[in-house]
C-alpha cells in the first residue's frame, strides 16, 4: 500500500511537469493556432542553464529565476521565427518550430556538450502516511498547482490575459477592437517558453537532462494537450496527471521498458477518437 | 526538347560517376541516392496528398530490418530486397488505416510517435538484436554473382531511384494523380466530386513507405549492419528538410534537395574535421545547417528551389 502511495505521488509529480509543458503548448496553440514543436526545447534550455548557474555557485532561487527568464526569451525568439513573418500558415509554422528545435541542438551542444547534466534540488524525503516521498517531488506538485492558479487568474482577471483570450476566440474581432494580434502571439510564445522553462527547472534535479531529451518531453506534453484538444487547460492538466501516474505505475510494477509505448499509444487512440467525432469540413474552414 | 536532353545528360553523368569516384566519395554518392529515394516519397506525400509524415524513417527502418532478417535467415538477397518495400508498404497500410483519419499537426505527431514506438520495440526484442542490432548481413547478389565493391551498390541505388522516380511520375500524371492534388486542397470538395479520399491517401502513404523500404533494403546490404540507432528521429526530419528545399510535389525537386543537403553537410563536415576544430564541430554544423536551411526555405522560398528556378527561367525566356 505504501509503495502504491509512493508511486502515486511520484506519478503526480511527473504528471505535473508534463502538465507545465502541455500548458505552454495550449497557450501558444490557443492564441496563434501553431503547435510549437520546440516546447520541449525550452525545458531543456532552462534545465541546462540551471545546472550551469548552480555549478558556478550562484544560490538557489536566483539560478532558477534566471534559467526561467532565459527560457521565456528563447520562447520569444521561437515566436519571432514562427509567426514573425506575415502569411505563415500554422503548418508552415510547425515546420519552422521543428527547425528551431534542431537549431537549439546545435547551440546546446556548443554550450553544454552532449552529455546529460543534472542539478541539485531540494534534498531529503518526507514520510506521508507510511510512504517515503522525495521533497523535490512535493515541490514540483506545489509549484505546478500555484502556476495553474496564477494562470487562471491571469487569463480571467487581467486586461492582458483577456486580450490573449480574445485573440484565441476570434482574431478578427480582436483586431477590430484594437488588439495587436501578432504582438499577443509573441507574448503567448514567451509565456509558453516560461512555462516550459519552469518544467525544465523542476525536472532537472529528478532526472538528468541532455540536449535530445526534448523529444520525450514534447511528445509527452503533446499527448497530454491532446486530451484537451489543444485548447482546454483543465482537461490538459487532468490528462497530464493521468499520463504521469500511468507511466510511473507501469515503471514501478515492472513494465518500465514500456512506459513510452504506453504514453504514445494512449495519445494516438485519443487523437483518433477525437478525429472521428469531428467533421472534415469544420477542420478545413478554420 | 531541352528537358529530354537534360534528362539524358543527367542519366549519362549518373552512370559514369561510379567508375570515376573513389570509395569515400562513392559512400556519399550512395547515401545521397538512398536519401533521394525516400525524399521522392515524402515529397509525393506532402506535396501531392498534403499529408505530413514525421515518421518516414520508420519505414526506412522496417525495410532495412526486413531485408536484414531475411538475408540472415538464408533467403536469397534479391528476395529480401523485394520483400523490403512490400513489408514497408503493408505496415503502412496497417498503420495508416487508423492514423490517416488524422490530419495536419495531429498526423505529424502520430507518425513521429509510431517511429518512436518502433525504435523502442526494435531495441527490446530478441530477434531484432536489441539495441546492438543485426550484424554480419551477407553481401547483395543475384544467383552466383555477388556485389563486391561500392560501385555495384551505387548502380543498385541509382537504378532503384530511377524506378522510384518513374513510378512517381506515372502516378502524378494519371487520373488518381489529379485526384490527389484535389484532395490536398480540400478533402471535402474532393470527396463531393466523387474521389475516394480515404483510399487514395492510404495508397499514397503505402507507396511512399514502399520507396523508403526499398532504400532501407539497399542500405542494410551496403552497410552490412542495422541497429535502432541507424534510424533516429532526426533522419525523418532530414527527409522533410530535403523535400522542402527541393520543392514539395516535384520529382526532380526531391533529388535536387537531397543532393543539395547531402553535399552541403559533407562539405561542412570536411571543414569541421580540419585540425584545430573542436570535436563536436561536425554534429553542431550539420544540426545548424538542417535548422537554418529549413527555417529559411519555409519562410522565404516556400515553393522550393526547383519551382523557383523554373519560374525564373520562364520569366527570362518571355522577356527575351
Amino acid at each position: 500500500m505504501s509503495a502504491f502511495l509512493t508511486y502515486l505521488l511520484n506519478g503526480l509529480a511527473v504528471g505535473c511537469a508534463i502538465a507545465l509543458i502541455a500548458s505552454g503548448l495550449v497557450v501558444i496553440h490557443r492564441v496563434t493556432g501553431v503547435v510549437n514543436f520546440a516546447q520541449g526545447t525550452f525545458a531543456v534550455v532552462a534545465g541546462l542553464c540551471v545546472s550551469s548557474l548552480l555549478g558556478l555557485g550562484i544560490p538557489h532561487g536566483v539560478s532558477e529565476l534566471a534559467a526561467v527568464t532565459v527560457a521565456a526569451f528563447a520562447g520569444l525568439l521561437a515566436g519571432v521565427a514562427a509567426i514573425g513573418r506575415r502569411g505563415t500558415t500554422p503548418l508552415s509554422s510547425l515546420i519552422v518550430t521543428l527547425g528551431v528545435g534542431v537549431l537549439a541542438y546545435a547551440v546546446e551542444i556548443v554550450l553544454w556538450g552532449d552529455q546529460p547534466r543534472s542539478a541539485p534540488g531540494l534534498a531529503g524525503s518526507v514520510t506521508l502516511a507510511g510512504a517515503r516521498v522525495q521533497t523535490q517531488h512535493l515541490l514540483v506538485i506545489g509549484v505546478t498547482a500555484a502556476t495553474f492558479v496564477l494562470l487562471a487568474l491571469f487569463f480571467g482577471r487581467t486586461y492582458l490575459g483577456k486580450a490573449l483570450t480574445a485573440c484565441a476566440s476570434n482574431p478578427y474581432a480582436a483586431r477590430v477592437v484594437g488588439i495587436d494580434v501578432r504582438r499577443m502571439g509573441l507574448l503567448a510564445f514567451a509565456l509558453g517558453g516560461l512555462l516550459g522553462g519552469l518544467a525544465g527547472v523542476l525536472v532537472t534535479p529528478l532526472r538528468p537532462i541532455s540536449f535530445d531529451t526534448d523529444v520525450t518531453l514534447i511528445v509527452n506534453g503533446f499527448a497530454a494537450a491532446v486530451f484537451g484538444a489543444l485548447t482546454r487547460p483543465v482537461v490538459t492538466l487532468a490528462g497530464a496527471l493521468l499520463l504521469g501516474v500511468a507511466e510511473t505505475m507501469a515503471a514501478g510494477y515492472g513494465y518500465g521498458s514500456h512506459q513510452l509505448e504506453v504514453a504514445l499509444g494512449l495519445m494516438i487512440v485519443v487523437m483518433i477518437v477525437q478525429a472521428s467525432r469531428r467533421s472534415t469540413l469544420s477542420q478545413e474552414v478554420t | 526538347m531541352i528537358g529530354r536532353i537534360a534528362v539524358a545528360v543527367v542519366a549519362v553523368v549518373t552512370l559514369a560517376l561510379p567508375a570515376l569516384l573513389d570509395d569515400s566519395a562513392l559512400a556519399v554518392y550512395i547515401l545521397l541516392g538512398l536519401a533521394a529515394m525516400v525524399t521522392v516519397g515524402v515529397s509525393l506525400l506532402m506535396g501531392y496528398a498534403g499529408q505530413v509524415s514525421l515518421g518516414q524513417g520508420a519505414f526506412y527502418g522496417i525495410g532495412a530490418y526486413t531485408a536484414a532478417l531475411l538475408a540472415l535467415g538464408g533467403v536469397p538477397p534479391l528476395a529480401g530486397l523485394v520483400a523490403a518495400p512490400v513489408v514497408a508498404a503493408v505496415s503502412a497500410l496497417v498503420i495508416g488505416t487508423p492514423l490517416l483519419r488524422l490530419r495536419g499537426h495531429h498526423l505529424a505527431f502520430a507518425t513521429l510517435a509510431v517511429q518512436l514506438i518502433l525504435l523502442s520495440v526494435a531495441g527490446q526484442l530478441e530477434f531484432t538484436g536489441g539495441d546492438i542490432g543485426l550484424q554480419g548481413i551477407p553481401q547483395f547478389g543475384v544467383g552466383s554473382w555477388e556485389a563486391g565493391g561500392a560501385a555495384a551498390y551505387a548502380y543498385l541505388t541509382w537504378g532503384g531511384l530511377a524506378l522510384v522516380m518513374l513510378v512517381t511520375r506515372n502516378v502524378i500524371t494519371s487520373r488518381p494523380g489529379r485526384a490527389l492534388r484535389a484532395l490536398a486542397t480540400s478533402e471535402t470538395a474532393a470527396a463531393s466530386s466523387g474521389i475516394p479520399v480515404g483510399r487514395y491517401k492510404l495508397v499514397v502513404f503505402a507507396l511512399s513507405a514502399a520507396f523508403a523500404g526499398l532504400a532501407g533494403g539497399i542500405y542494410c546490404f551496403y552497410t552490412g549492419y542495422v541497429a535502432p540507432g541507424s534510424f533516429p528521429v532526426l533522419i525523418s526530419i532530414q527527409y522533410i528538410v530535403m523535400a522542402v528545399v527541393g520543392g514539395l510535389g516535384t520529382i526532380w525537386g526531391a533529388v535536387v534537395g537531397a543532393a543539395a543537403i547531402t553535399l552541403l553537410v559533407q562539405g561542412l563536415d570536411g571543414l569541421a574535421t580540419l585540425p584545430g576544430m573542436p570535436s563536436y564541430a561536425p554534429t553542431v554544423l550539420s544540426y545548424a545547417v538542417y535548422a537554418l536551411v529549413l527555417i529559411g526555405m519555409v519562410l522565404f522560398m516556400p515553393q522550393g528551389l526547383v519551382p523557383a528556378l523554373t519560374r525564373r527561367r520562364r520569366r527570362l525566356n518571355t522577356r527575351a
